[in-house]
């Protein structure tokens, strides 16, 4: 038994739900639910459509390229069965998971960082052009400006947790 | 000799079916048109076609069933016996004999008829001797139904019996009921006989067949015999005795040593001798069945006296025990040399045999020296085949199986042959998911090495620190409330700005200059201009010296004044008819009018000039059903 990942939205399919559909050149879709289904049969392109994780990933949405994901392949080789393997990989893929999705969060909070940037601009920008909503231009002259010294934020070192010092024993 | 094959015979149809069939044929077969006005030759010659017609129908289809039947007389005595016993030969001749009637009585029937029809004067009298012809021929159909429902019924039968060659070498097997001959059957043949418990579970006979020395043989099995007169027979031990009688063949009388058929060893003895004559020269096989139960050796004395007396008669005794399958192939195998001797010794004493025998020679070398020259086979091999032997002992897996409830209650273990690093593991249970990962898409002997890199590749990206962020210019809180301030404000414009636009339809827009509201004041202005910061007191002055005159715009003026030009009497003038006292009343009234549409108009609202419907939903438009049209829109 395998998780197999649906064609139009990438997400998991676990045994006992969805739809297989073989097509005559041998090609197999899976799909998730009848929604996924019935996209693909209006002929939808995956990545034109804003929920599936073939937009997101097209459009930067979700991280891409990482390491984590070599980790996780299909191998198709039968490999002899060894108990302490066993063990470590499942130790691994809990791991393996954890910084995967640290990661993918960094991604996301990447992206809303040049948010606060733009939004201080469009405010300056605003209040340069509409005071005259509040004060006639005869008041302004004698008020004093309203741009102050730049501040640099500088992020302090993080402390060693516990964790990594077993680590790296 | 012919192998026969009752399969081959037409279908008999019924009485009824056989007039159906013919008459139908003939009206779709002849044509179906005269006139009276037609030449009286064409009318007779169109009458006695179809009677000629149905006559040949009949009599093919009759025909052709006498002569598909089989004559008893004909075929070899055991079809023949056969026959007579099961289906009584008298009423089978008789049958067939009444078809033959009946044709010949069909024919006579067209004869004269058609003789009839070369005088017929009229297409009446044509068309009624037709009739009559055809009616004739129906009826005596219809009195042979019977016996057409008989021969059908014969050969439905008749084609199930088996197929047994008459000339083909047979073994036949017979004995007491329930003494184990359809077992045997079953065990030398690819035959599969019904094998039960109770006396009789054959009812007819069972061909099967098997081979020996590249020569097929065929094997019949009988329904067993009781010891009874031949007139007290029932029609399932004739079938067997018919057999018997008339089948040359290898006989196997069947015996059971233990006595669990119902019948002691006496009885069956008595049976073999009774039938002994019917054996005539054909070669007797005493098969003694059911060794597992009681063997040869273990009888009492007066059996096996017995027994020995029926081995004087016959050619040979057997031991065998079907279930155990021990003497089965023995049997076989005596029975059919003993038949491939007869063929042999009665090829040898033919006369074409010497001719035969001169056409060849075998050829034996003459020996050389004395030297005995036995057979070699390699040491090694000797060795292997008795390891082998030994070897036999080993538990298969099909044993296995066996001992521990058969092939639906046990299912085989394929884990146990697994090659392990440890055998410890053989059974454990192999997770396939976890946290909706595929398990086996992670498995790396260096699964834990690489892990152990990432993770210090992370923790060395979170001391990085990330990078460093430039913070732009920050606003003061002055600027803050400013912004904040502006938004506001704009907020409300837009809020102004949409009902404005939303309402506009529903409502006059009022022109500024009227300023319905009272917004456009100096004071208001001054309150604005102060909040902006500016001082407002010059710019009221300057507004309020610019205003308009206390005169009045043009519209005030409009309202009293120019209108009266039109009119051609002064103002204040009673005119009878009018309702009023005096002139001070009227005026009274007019200022009164004038006062209230003043506010009005000015206001520019709705007045009793302008259009007014008086009911919006008059009943008789938004109610009832219309006698044409739909109801849709109202």
């Amino acid at each position: 038994m395998r998780l197999e990942f649906c064609w139009f939205c990438s997400s998991k399919i676990y045994p006992g739900h969805g739809i297989q559909f073989v097509r005559n050149d041998a090609k197999i879709f899976r799909f998730c639910r009848s929604k996924c289904h019935k996209n693909f049969k209006m002929k939808r392109n995956p990545r034109k459509v804003k929920w599936t994780k073939a937009y997101r990933r097209l459009h930067g949405k979700d991280m891409t390229k990482d390491s984590t994901f070599e980790l996780e392949r299909k191998r198709n080789r039968p490999e002899r069965y060894d108990r302490n393997v066993m063990e470590n990989t499942l130790k691994a893929i809990k791991k393996i998971d954890k910084i995967r999705h640290d990661r993918a969060a960094d991604h996301i909070a990447q992206r809303w960082k040049p948010k606060a940037a733009k939004e201080r601009r469009e405010a300056r920008k605003e209040l340069e052009q509409s005071i005259s909503l509040i004060k006639a231009p005869l008041a302004i002259q004698s008020q004093e400006p309203a741009i102050t010294v730049p501040k640099i934020k500088v992020k302090a070192p993080k402390q060693q947790t516990v964790e990594d010092q077993l680590m790296e024993e | 000799m012919a192998q026969y094959d009752f399969k081959k015979i037409t279908v008999v149809p019924t009485g009824n079916d056989l007039i159906d069939i013919v008459l139908s044929r003939t009206q779709r077969q002849t044509p179906t048109v005269i006139h009276k006005g037609n030449a009286i030759s064409r009318v007779r010659q169109f009458y006695m076609r179809k009677v000629k017609f149905t006559e040949t129908n009949f009599t093919d289809k009759l025909s052709k069933t006498i002569e598909d039947f089989p004559r008893v007389e004909d075929i070899h005595p055991f079809y023949g016996d056969l026959l007579h016993v099961l289906y009584n030969k008298d009423h089978y001749k008789l049958a067939l004999g009444q078809l033959n009637t009946a044709r010949n009585l069909i024919k006579r029937i067209r004869e004269d008829y058609v003789k009839l029809l070369k005088y017929g004067d009229s297409l009446y009298r044509c068309k009624s001797l037709k009739r009559a012809a055809l009616g004739r021929m129906c009826t005596v159909t219809k009195r042979i139904g019977p016996s057409l429902a008989y021969l059908e019924h014969v050969r439905q039968h008749m084609a199930r019996l088996p197929s047994i060659n008459t000339g083909a070498p047979t073994i036949l097997i017979c004995g007491c009921p329930n003494v184990g001959k359809s077992s045997f059957l079953n065990k030398i043949t690819r035959a599969d006989v019904e094998v039960q418990p109770y006396a009789f579970t054959t009812k007819s006979l069972f061909v099967g067949h098997t081979d020996y020395k590249y020569l097929r043989y065929q094997v019949i099995d009988t329904p067993g015999l009781l010891d009874r007169p031949l007139e007290d027979r029932n029609i399932i031990e004739m079938c067997s005795v018919t057999a018997l009688v008339n089948l040359h063949a290898a006989i196997l009388f069947f015996l059971d040593l233990s006595g669990s058929c119902g019948y002691s060893i006496s009885q069956q003895a008595a049976l073999f001798h009774s039938i002994k004559m019917m054996f005539r020269n054909n070669p007797v096989l005493i098969v003694c069945n059911k060794t597992d139960l009681q063997t040869l050796e273990g009888l009492s004395g007066e059996d096996l006296k017995l027994v020995m007396e029926m081995k004087s008669a016959a050619l040979k005794t057997i031991p065998v025990s079907t279930i155990t399958d021990e003497g089965v192939m023995a049997v076989k195998n005596a029975a059919c040399q003993r038949l491939l001797d007869q063929r042999s010794e009665r090829k040898m004493k033919s006369k074409k045999m010497p001719t035969v025998l001169n056409r060849f020679h075998v050829a034996m070398p003459k020996p050389r020296d004395q030297k005995e020259r036995p057979v070699c086979i390699p040491q090694a091999v000797l060795e292997a085949r008795a390891e082998e032997a030994a070897h036999e002992e080993r538990k298969t897996e099909k044993d296995i199986e066996n001992e521990n409830g058969g092939a639906g209650v046990y299912s085989a273990s394929l884990r146990k042959h697994y090659i392990l690093a440890d055998d410890d593991w053989k059974l454990d249970i192999l997770p396939e998911f976890l946290d909706g990962h595929n398990v086996y898409d992670f498995i790396d002997p260096d699964i834990l090495q690489r892990v152990e890199e990432l993770e210090r590749e992370e923790s060395a990206v979170e001391e990085d620190g990330g990078d460093f962020e430039i913070e732009d210019e920050d606003f003061t809180a002055e600027a803050e409330k400013d912004l904040q301030e502006i938004r506001k404000r704009k907020k409300l414009l837009i809020q102004k700005h949409r009902i404005k636009k939303s309402t506009a339809e529903s409502r006059p827009t009022v022109p500024r200059k009227f300023d319905k509201d009272r917004k456009f004041t100096t004071e208001r202005m001054g309150r604005q201009l102060s909040s902006l910061g500016i001082d407002p007191s010059r710019a009221i002055e300057r507004a309020r010296s610019r205003s308009v005159s206390r005169k009045g715009r043009k519209r005030e003026r409009s309202v009293g004044g120019d209108g009266s030009v039109l009119s051609q009497r002064p103002l204040g003038e009673v005119v009878p008819g009018e309702g009023f006292k005096d002139s001070a009343q009227k005026m009274k009234a007019v200022t009164m009018a004038r006062n209230a549409t003043k506010k009005r108009n000015k206001d520019a609202r709705r007045g009793e000039a302008d259009r007014v419907i008086p009911t919006l939903r008059p009943k008789h438009l938004f109610s009832g059903k219309r006698s044409i049209g739909k109801t849709d829109r109202r």
